[in-house]
């Protein structure tokens, strides 16, 4: 064993045995992703929209029953499901009882209306709380309407264009030809991966990877409590190196991280959480080059505080900010706008990428840009806070 | 008097810490504006845009599902972009518009437009809003498809007569109304929820936070030191929970100025806030007191109070707001103080009650204060004179 192994190995059963590194490295982690994943387990039950539709139809023609035919074919696509209702205050109840969340209300005249050519209107009442379930439900009916003005239009733009105008017989041909041709346009399907984590799992590794950057400080920052206790002179006295005492907070560091983490994968692998976090050497390459950019960073504190309570707050406030911007408490931005861009200047945006580019079962190859990008974070910080804390240790 | 130098210690020592000017000051109003520029005034759901040209069709249906008010729109450059950022859940439904569309609706054929969801989200009943936003668009170009073949006229001036609206076709008008009472009102601002949650979760996290400050007093020996002078226990433990509740107070006051200067959040009736504010500060106080009298090592005490906060305020529904819960976490969620408080919080500023309205929330939260204020005075009592 060499000194610098020897010195963290020293340190790792005085921090095992001080139970604030286990509180923060596995409690605290541990007991908020339950937690979290808990609370917003239940306020989404699923990421998906659960549309309950209504319809009372008090005109029982032959285009208010098309409509019917038509929301029952997009039911059958599983899109959403139909109820009828006799009346409209039956279908009010339903909307207060919960069971639906919006109702079209056909009145009488919507036949009579379409085929002399008059306007009416359908409605469609949501309840104020399922916006997005009421814009749905009123894209349908409109489509519905732009059908049934295809065909007038089709037949009316026909008729302004013929030369000589069109005669009544014609014109009856016309309707016909224009009810049966299609639309102009067709949209079709197309189905993509997954590379988004599941609820339980964003929080099992976004408090995972939160709680790192605290555990990984009882490492590196420790060379500043042995300064000011005294105890660095002692050991600088001994016939070992700079570089092995260096080494062997960062060796602690990155020992305290991989712990901390190994037990946070499997424990919230277990039940009751049952994360899945995806190809198990993808995930061990994403937690090593997470834990060296961890220590990499706080290496650089480390290297640049006065005080060990100044390093300790530097500390926090980095490790706070960095997982903030990260996205680790709620994702940050939408699409690729600047937040979106500004979360991937942190270790933390780039190790839950890795992750959900996991999701969906793909191999461990699919997390290697999130490791490129850790490993660039751990190199980049790691050669600063290498150089800083060795000439620190000069003086 | 003592009580009160005690109290007045206590604070100065929340703002002497630098790192409180961070964790105190700044964090919260941070996390607030975050919070209200991602989330403030509702989620609309995300659909992203690959335009293939920009021919007459592409542009036309790009600037109709632009206009649509409840969806947000974002363009991509090309399409590989956009199905990754599906695939991440950054927007829920992607619109293909292929290069050429023009070229294929004036040769008389069906044009495809690709529509990209994951089989997991929603992104599937999100199609039909961005189909009927189509279909306003093709539904000339149907027509004009339509009467160029019967007619023989050339496509585009069918479609000049299709789209010039001098063609009668009024077909069926739909009209959307809502019902009930919104949970979340339109008048909401945008910073206004979470101003409400973030105070709560904050006030009671340097409360607690506090604790590590209660327990060094005790291991620094010095408020052994403050009973040998002639100082009574009581004025001791008064003093100390004082200090607790002064520095939520602080906390607490800061965000509502704050927030209401820079983001002009509501807080609704001054007085029932602020009594909200008190009483709430008061629960932390008694929290933070009893912590900093269990514990023997801060940084044990710390880490715990970060748990707790954050536990708690999550259930509590500082995270997502409690009305979203399912009806048993709801239930979970009223036994926190939290909770409470920000019912209380929403009764003011959502349904613009007034101190008269909040009396249950308040009477809940002075009973917590008064349970916990009881039970930390025994412990810290017993804590300081421990030899």
């Amino acid at each position: 064993m060499s000194a610098a192994t020897r010195i963290a190995a020293k340190d790792l059963r005085l921090r095992l045995r001080d139970r604030s590194a286990i509180i923060i490295g596995i409690v605290a982690p541990l007991a908020l992703a339950l937690i979290l994943s808990t609370v917003f387990g239940s306020a989404f039950d699923s990421s998906s929209l659960d549309l309950h539709y209504g319809i009372v139809d008090l005109d029982q023609t032959d285009i208010s029953k098309a409509f019917s035919t038509a929301l029952e074919g997009i039911e059958s696509e599983g899109i959403l499901t139909l109820s009828e209702f006799g009346d409209a205050a039956a279908a009010e109840n339903a909307i207060e009882e919960g069971e639906i969340s919006v109702y079209y209300l056909i009145e009488p005249g919507l036949g009579d209306a379409v085929f002399s050519q008059q306007e009416f209107t359908v409605e469609v009442i949501g309840d104020i709380d399922a916006p997005t379930s009421a814009q749905i439900a009123t894209s349908i009916a409109e489509q519905f309407g732009q059908g049934i003005s295809t065909g007038q239009l089709s037949v009316g733009t026909a008729a302004v264009l013929a030369s000589p105008p069109p005669t009544a017989e014609q014109i009856g041909i016309w309707a016909d030809q224009a009810r049966q041709a299609g639309q102009a346009f067709v949209i079709t399907d197309v189905s993509a991966g997954t590379r988004q984590l599941d609820q339980t799992t964003y929080f099992a590794a976004s408090m995972a990877v939160f709680f790192l950057f605290f555990t990984v400080q009882f490492g590196v920052l420790g060379l500043l409590e042995e300064e000011r206790d005294g105890t660095l002179p002692r050991l600088m006295a001994a016939p070992i190196g700079r570089t092995t005492v260096v080494s062997a907070k960062a060796i602690l560091s990155f020992a305290l991280g991989m712990i901390s983490m190994t037990v946070l994968v499997v424990a919230t692998s277990l039940p009751p959480m049952q994360a899945t976090w995806g190809a198990p050497l993808g995930v061990f390459l994403l937690v090593v080059a997470g834990v060296l950019s961890a220590v990499a960073i706080m290496g650089l504190v480390a290297s640049v505080a006065k005080t060990p309570e100044g390093a300790g707050n530097l500390a926090s406030i980095i490790a706070v900010t960095l997982g903030l911007l990260g996205g680790v408490f709620f994702p940050l931005g939408q699409g690729d706008d600047f937040l979106a861009k500004l979360t991937l200047l942190t270790p933390h945006a780039w190790f839950m990428r890795g992750l959900a580019d996991l999701a969906g079962g793909e191999e461990w190859t699919a997390a290697l840009p999130a490791v490129g990008a850790l490993l660039l974070f751990a190199v980049v910080f790691g050669s600063i806070s290498w150089v800083f804390l060795l000439r620190r240790l000069r003086r | 008097m003592k009580v009160l130098a005690i109290a007045v210690s206590n604070i100065r020592r929340m703002l002497r810490e630098r790192s409180n000017i961070f964790f105190v000051f700044i964090f919260p109003i941070a996390i607030i504006l975050l919070i209200g520029a991602q989330f403030g005034g509702g989620v609309d759901p995300a659909v992203g845009l690959y335009l293939g040209d920009d021919g007459r069709l592409a542009t036309g249906i790009a600037e109709e599902i632009e206009s649509d008010e409840r969806l947000d729109v974002l363009r991509y450059e090309n399409d590989e972009d956009l199905t990754v950022a599906v695939e991440r859940g950054h927007i829920q439904g992607g619109v293909l518009l292929p290069a050429g569309m023009d070229e294929v609706a004036a040769s008389g054929e069906q044009v495809t437009i690709e529509f990209v969801a994951r089989p997991d989200g929603f992104g599937q009943q999100l199609q039909q809003v961005v189909a009927a936003a189509v279909s306003r668009v093709m539904t000339p170009v149907t027509a004009a498809q339509f009467a160029s073949a019967e007619t023989g006229t050339d496509f585009f001036i069918a479609l000049d007569v299709a789209v010039s609206g001098g063609v009668p076709a009024p077909g069926l008008t739909v009209e959307t109304s809502a019902l009930g009472e919104a949970v979340f009102p339109d008048t909401l601002g945008q910073f206004d929820l979470g101003a409400a949650q973030q105070l709560v979760l904050f006030v009671f996290l340097t409360a607690l936070t506090g604790s590590a400050a209660l327990i060094m007093t005790r291991q620094l020996g010095i408020s052994h030191r403050m009973l040998s002078t002639p100082t009574s226990i009581r004025t001791i433990v008064v003093g100390e929970g004082s200090g607790r509740w002064a520095t939520a107070m602080v906390q607490g006051l800061y965000i509502m100025a704050a927030t209401f200067l820079l983001f002009r959040v509501n807080w609704g009736d001054p007085v029932g806030a602020f009594l909200l504010l008190i009483t709430f500060a008061a629960v932390g106080a008694g929290a933070g007191t009893l912590m900093g009298s269990i514990f023997q090592n801060d940084q044990q005490a710390a880490g715990i109070s970060v748990v707790l906060s954050i536990g708690l305020a999550a259930l509590g529904g500082s995270m997502i707001p409690a009305e979203l819960f399912s009806d048993t976490m709801q239930k979970v969620a009223h036994i926190t103080p939290h909770a409470w408080a920000l019912d209380g919080f929403a009764e003011l500023v959502r349904r613009g009650g007034n101190t008269a309205d909040i009396l249950p929330e308040l009477g809940v939260l002075a009973a917590y204060a008064l349970v916990l204020i009881l039970l930390s005075a025994w412990r810290l009592r017993i804590a300081i004179t421990r030899p």
